[in-house]
């Protein structure tokens, strides 16, 4: 390793909230590292704070102490290293499926032909190729999801950030895309460097990380750090997979 | 009581401390002052009657044009008609009716007062039951339906609730819409006299033509301050109550929804412990309320086939009115036309385009200071806090009130007379609509989801190009319903814009509004009444069917904000 630091550093972080002078701890002491080639997942109960600390992680929201480091600086909202997909996908409805993905490039100020051309790579890739000039509410859920991935890895991030990215699909179609975003993950050639998925689906988290982060109940602590080796692609069905799954049980409940 | 001393105080402060210094500044205006709040309750007073009206209208005929599809077909295009023409036009023709009817004696010119504000309340509010009571949740009716309510039970736990949001909503615009009518009619002259009602529209007209500068002051002050204790008393409370009847169908993640007119609300106090009390109070009331609807339940389902037949006789008058209304006008219209046009009546088309210009210069200026306003009302809760108040002050006048301020300030800034008529009929039609815009499109920034802020921010969209991709997409919207909402009210404001009296003078600018004036006073002149009624009913239906529902259901299918 040349780069001293890891690409990504949580130091200690702690958030509350105050209400009439009261203090809610949402999330305490959270540390954590990501390293290049890294697919990290945190789950815990909901309520747990994970969310916030994806929100705390890509620098929507300040932590009350602790830091985020990205690349050894401190992380910025709009940093175009770090992209995010989300739970409500966030497409903007009055937007075409190419539109929505080229917001990050053309926010950079991409010249007009190279957003299209890099759009088209992208659209290609999450397979909806056909539907370039569709408007979101023309799109099924999945599909929607789709886009967002592709509104994402368009700006090439270092790291994807992934808000329950599947939760708001029908179980069938979470299926397909987790696989889908397992292929698009094998493929070193493609963005991005690390992904950090947060979700409460502790099946989801053993079979698509390689690290899973699991927190506790409020206020969110870590209670470990599991390292899932299973080989890859994983299969629910074996005994592993389901021990694994058991483990995290038993560290949350 | 505590909840209701402390804003008390707060109202009482405010008059008395404005009252004060204006009676230190002017004391013989002083003595004049003393006569306004007896004033104020004149005028409240005609609002109520007009609003109270309005309400049972409204109930009756939404709730019947929901219900019964053969009437609907009648009842809709009407309702359609009576919301898009500027009822304004009618002022004249509907004074005139009520005076002749009633000989000059004060109850007709009362009743028309009172008429002329439900005309400006009424149909926005039986559109609004009519569009709750169709859009309630499939689901929903049909649960009703399987529990077997009907008729009375029917309406109580159903179709009333669920009218409730809209109703409020409308109420507000139709209160803002019912001052603007009231100080316009307080004093008018149809048929080559004048009338004159005492309240604090008359009192603040008859300062502004005599430039009674102080009079104009206390009078505006205190028109201010029922607007304001209204708003805390009456619209704050209802509305944050209204909120509770809300039929969404949202899931779990939680919208922010900010309707237009509640937004100017935002900042006032809620209360609770006022409406708490309040609440309590009409307790007893509402118990009789149920025991009385109980028996009304009972007395509907044994006499099923009496209520049936009162229905089917109510919708024949209501066909026979209808029918008699719409051929002595078709009746009256072919002879108009009969006969050879007044000479006059080549006026019509250049009035028109002229007034049409004005109103476009005013909705220009209200769109370049609103959208710049209403993103930072929008994205800065500091901002908000300060500013709305203040901005909620001002918009709480009716530009009719302020009528006086706007020709003396005009005045100052031109030299001549003329150029003064022409900027204060440009600024009264811009005081008419910049406020619906204003309120409107805050609302619209505010109901911006946070996931699409979150993705704007963590994308680096800023600048022109967050504007470009985001913001103003999302305000299309509200932007349209405030538009057309505004541009209703410029149409309304012609009348008083175009034909104003200042300090002993007449500053009239041509166009549709002084035409409508002249064609009432001094000489009468009914052909031209009805022309210019008539060119004024084209232009602004055409410009609705035309311009603005196609913008309209264009923006909300692209614009809206669910995916």
């Amino acid at each position: 390793m040349t780069d001293p630091h890891p690409l990504l550093e949580g130091k200690d972080i702690t958030k509350s909230h105050f209400e009439n002078g009261k203090e809610f701890k949402v999330l305490e002491l959270v540390r954590f590292e990501l390293a290049e080639r890294d697919f990290v997942c945190v789950v815990g109960p909901s309520g747990c704070g994970k969310s916030t600390l994806l929100r705390i992680i890509v620098g929507l929201e300040k932590p009350t102490s602790g830091e985020v480091l990205f690349e050894g600086h401190p992380i910025r909202a709009d940093d175009p290293q770090v992209a995010m997909v989300f739970q409500s996908f966030a497409l903007f409805p009055w937007l075409t499926v190419t539109q929505n993905v080229e917001l990050g490039l053309e926010a950079k100020g991409a010249p007009p032909e190279e957003r299209r051309k890099i759009a088209r790579k992208f659209i290609e890739a999450v397979g909806l190729t056909g539907f370039e000039n569709a408007f979101p509410r023309e799109l099924s859920g999945g599909m929607k999801q789709r886009v967002g991935i592709a509104r994402a890895l368009a700006i090439e991030p270092l790291l994807l950030c992934m808000d329950e990215p599947f939760s708001s699909l029908d179980p069938l179609t979470a299926q397909n895309l987790r696989d889908e975003i397992l292929q698009l993950w094998a493929n070193p050639e493609l963005p991005p460097k690390a992904v950090l998925m947060v979700t409460h689906s502790i099946e989801e988290a053993v079979y698509m990380a390689d690290r899973v982060i699991v927190l506790s109940s409020r206020p969110g602590r870590m209670v470990a750090e599991l390292e899932i080796d299973l080989p890859r692609p994983r299969n629910r069905k074996e005994p592993e997979f389901y021990g694994w799954v058991d483990e995290i049980y038993s560290l949350i409940v | 009581m505590d909840g209701l001393r402390r804003p008390l105080r707060l109202v009482a402060g405010i008059v008395i401390l404005a009252g004060l210094l204006a009676a230190l500044a002017f004391p013989e205006a002083a003595l004049n002052a003393l006569q306004l709040p007896l004033l104020a309750a004149f005028s409240t007073t005609r609002m109520v009657a007009a609003y109270l009206l309005s309400l049972v209208f409204a109930i009756v005929y939404g709730h019947t044009a929901a219900t019964n599809k053969r009437a609907a077909v009648v009842m809709l295009p009407l309702l359609d008609v009576l919301q898009s023409i500027p009822i304004l036009g009618f002022f004249p023709a509907a004074l005139v009716f009520f005076v002749a009817t009633f000989q000059g004696h004060p109850v007709g010119i009362e009743l028309a007062v009172v008429f002329l504000i439900f005309t400006s309340m009424a149909w926005n509010m039986a559109f609004g039951v009519y569009e709750a009571l169709t859009t309630i949740p499939q689901d929903l009716e049909a649960a009703a339906a399987s529990f077997g309510l009907r008729g009375w039970t029917r309406f109580r736990l159903l179709a009333f609730p669920a009218v409730i949001p809209r109703l409020v909503y409308n109420s507000i615009l139709s209160w803002t819409n019912g001052w603007f009518f009231l100080v316009a009619s307080e004093i008018f002259s149809a048929g080559g006299t004048e009338f004159h009602r005492p309240g604090l529209g008359a009192f603040i007209a008859v300062a502004g033509r005599n430039g009674d500068v102080a009079s104009i002051a206390t009078g505006l002050a205190v028109l201010a301050a029922v607007v304001l204790a209204l708003d805390i008393f009456l619209w704050k409370p209802l509305s944050v109550r209204s909120e509770r009847f809300r039929l969404d169908t949202a899931t779990g993640r939680e919208i922010p929804h900010v309707p237009g007119p509640y937004e100017r609300f935002r900042w006032l106090p809620r209360l609770p412990r006022l409406r708490r009390d309040v609440f309590a109070r009409l307790q007893p009331a509402a118990d009789r309320y149920h025991r009385l609807s109980h028996r009304i339940d009972q007395a509907y389902s044994a006499h099923r086939k009496l209520v049936r037949e009162v229905r089917l006789v109510d919708l024949a008058m209501f066909v026979i009115v209808f029918l008699i209304v719409t051929i002595t006008g078709l009746v009256g219209l072919v002879q108009l036309f009969l006969r050879p046009l007044p000479s006059e009546a080549a006026l019509l088309p250049m009035a028109a385009l002229l007034s049409f210009s004005r109103l476009a210069v005013a909705y220009g200026i209200a769109l370049a200071w609103t959208i710049p306003i209403a993103v930072l009302l929008g994205q800065s809760e500091r901002a908000s806090r300060y500013l709305t108040p203040v901005l909620e002050v001002f918009a709480s006048l009716p530009a009719t009130a302020l009528l006086p301020v706007i020709i003396g300030v005009s005045l100052v800034i031109a030299g001549s007379i003329g150029t003064a008529a022409q900027l204060a009929a440009i600024l009264i039609a811009l005081f008419s609509m910049q406020w619906y815009l204003l309120f409107n499109l805050v609302a619209g920034v505010r109901g911006i989801p946070d996931d699409l802020r979150d993705a704007a921010r963590s994308f680096g969209l800023r600048g022109a190009t967050y504007w470009k991709r985001v913001l103003l997409p999302a305000m299309m919207p509200s932007l349209l319903t405030g538009s057309i909402t505004a541009w209703g009210a410029g149409w309304n404001a012609l009348i008083v814009s175009e034909y104003a009296q200042y300090a002993n003078r007449l500053y009239v600018v041509p166009g549709l509004g002084s035409l409508l004036n002249e064609a009432v006073y001094p000489t009468p002149n009914n052909e031209m009444l009805i022309l210019t009624i008539l060119t004024m009913i084209v232009v602004v239906l055409a410009m609705n069917k035309l311009l603005w529902r196609p913008l309209f259901k264009r923006a909300t299918q692209r614009y809206r904000l669910e995916v």
